[in-house]
């Protein structure tokens, strides 16, 4: 069986590089085919109708030519450049936050409709609360629970034994929620409140980030659940979350 | 094909070198560095000197202007030292290439800013690790009083964050912040333009005189 020459998606650029003398590669979400590095000839020239439609966090319909190295662009068409995102350069940073993580935790190839619902579904809640962390925790969690890396959260990942108030820690590189008897080794294991273990769980039940009700968190807690939640994606990424630097970095500014 | 570092069959070991080191050049691939390489093995010993000497020369004399950032060989640079320009206008660019690019249109006549990168989240790059610090040091510490900063940054996503992050830090101190038009390519036509370029063509709009 052959695979047809051409194919058609719907993709959100993550993220770009320049290629050749006026190239782009541009590393895509698709909502059909997963992340795909695809090749747009001549995007960076002005006369280009390709120019600019491969800056990162625009959401495209194109087709795409299969080719020997890289798949290539043969028509693009903008369906949202996400304006009202790119604002400011700190929601232009927290979108770029949640690209990075996508890229990040997709797959080549690997189709996952429901991720790609989120990370639009995100995009749109950066834009309505700009300056809100709920959405991007949100993100987090669904993230690592689309990609197969949800955190126990209801149970001692080590024991087995159903948490108590309380009495619950958090370990990342154990994989979730531990009781105070169990302490598996080589894990940095976190003291976890009562009220951040609800709001985890909080928002793992919450599908949407529309869904999320509008909560007045004391930043203590804030601070606790996106430790945890970093914590977690660090380390499965196994690298730092450069956005998140450049977040942290200008916050004060 | 030399692979970078190892000698091949038919290849030396010098040679694989400045195939590696050739290969880490920006826009050069494995291929082109072989290509360079071997041309440079058969030009005359002198040519080859001349290019070596270039490339240490660059490295020796080569410095920032201490005023805008510019890549000079003295400091400050031939254009902050220069009376003829107008010293109550900073212009920010991204790269020293811009600045060359604007100077050849010999329609502007102020200063400049070279801020050698923009920022970019996705790389962690913030405001620290490009020549950010510099420009709002000198912008605080003017002795004559600047009129206007022309942000003049790409627009790109990142050129684009970059100038509201200086826009953000410069408001309220009374100068003015304009940023280069930006709109529709000479030659371009309103059809094929995409919905981002339109809107700022619009908003960018200009009387006619
Ligand atoms: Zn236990
Ligand atoms: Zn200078």
């Amino acid at each position: 069986m052959t695979q047809p020459r051409t194919y058609r998606a719907v993709g959100l650029t993550l993220r770009k590089r320049l290629a050749g003398e006026a190239d782009v590669i541009a590393t895509m979400l698709t909502r059909e085919h997963g992340k795909l590095d695809v090749l747009a000839r001549g995007a960076r020239r002005l006369t280009s109708k390709l120019m600019g439609h491969f800056e990162p966090l625009t959401l495209l319909r194109v087709a795409v030519a299969r080719g020997r190295a890289l798949d290539v662009i043969s028509e693009a068409e903008v369906i949202t450049a996400f304006q009202s995102v790119k604002t400011g350069y700190q929601t232009t940073a927290r979108a770029l936050y949640v690209a990075e993580l996508v890229d990040g935790f997709s797959a080549e190839s690997n189709a996952n409709p429901a991720l790609f619902d989120l990370t639009l579904q995100t995009l749109n809640a950066i834009a309505e609360q700009p300056m809100s962390d709920l959405p991007l925790r949100h993100f987090d969690l669904r993230l690592l629970d689309l990609s197969g890396f949800l955190p126990e959260l209801y149970c001692c990942i080590d024991c087995g034994a159903e948490l108590e108030p309380e009495r619950h820690r958090y370990a990342a590189g154990a994989g979730g929620t531990l009781c105070p008897d169990c302490a598996p080794p080589d894990t940095l294991i976190r003291p976890l409140s009562l009220p951040a273990l609800k709001v985890l769980r909080l928002l793992h039940r919450t599908a949407q980030p529309a869904g999320l009700p509008s909560l007045n968190i004391p930043a203590a807690v804030q601070n606790e659940v996106h430790s945890a939640l970093s914590a977690t994606l660090q380390y499965w990424l196994d690298r730092p979350v450069q956005s998140q630097r450049f977040l942290d970095a200008t916050k004060s500014a | 094909m030399i692979t970078p570092g190892q000698p091949t069959p038919g290849s030396t070991r010098s040679l694989g070198q400045l195939v590696a080191e050739l290969n880490r050049l920006p826009g050069v691939g494995p291929k082109s560095a072989q290509r360079i390489a071997y041309h440079i093995a058969q030009i005359p010993a002198e040519e080859a000197r001349g290019l070596a000497e270039a490339i240490i020369a660059v490295k020796d004399v080569l410095l920032f202007c201490a005023e805008c950032r510019n890549l000079t060989d003295a400091s400050p640079c031939d254009i902050c030292a220069n009376p003829q320009r107008n010293r109550d206008q900073i212009c920010v660019v991204e790269d020293p290439r811009d600045l060359v690019a604007l100077e050849r249109t010999r329609a502007y006549r102020g200063l400049y800013h070279v801020l050698h990168g923009v920022l970019s989240p996705l790389n962690g790059v913030g405001p620290e690790d490009i020549h950010l610090p510099q420009l709002f040091a000198r912008l605080d510490g003017a002795s004559d009083p600047l009129q206007e900063v022309i942000i003049a940054t790409n627009p790109t996503l990142e050129g684009d964050a970059t100038a509201d992050f200086i826009q953000r830090r410069l408001s309220g101190s009374g100068v003015t912040i304009t940023h280069l038009a930006r709109g529709l390519p000479v030659g371009g036509t309103l059809e094929f333009a995409d919905d981002t370029t339109l809107t700022r063509a619009l908003s960018g709009r200009s009387p006619l005189e």
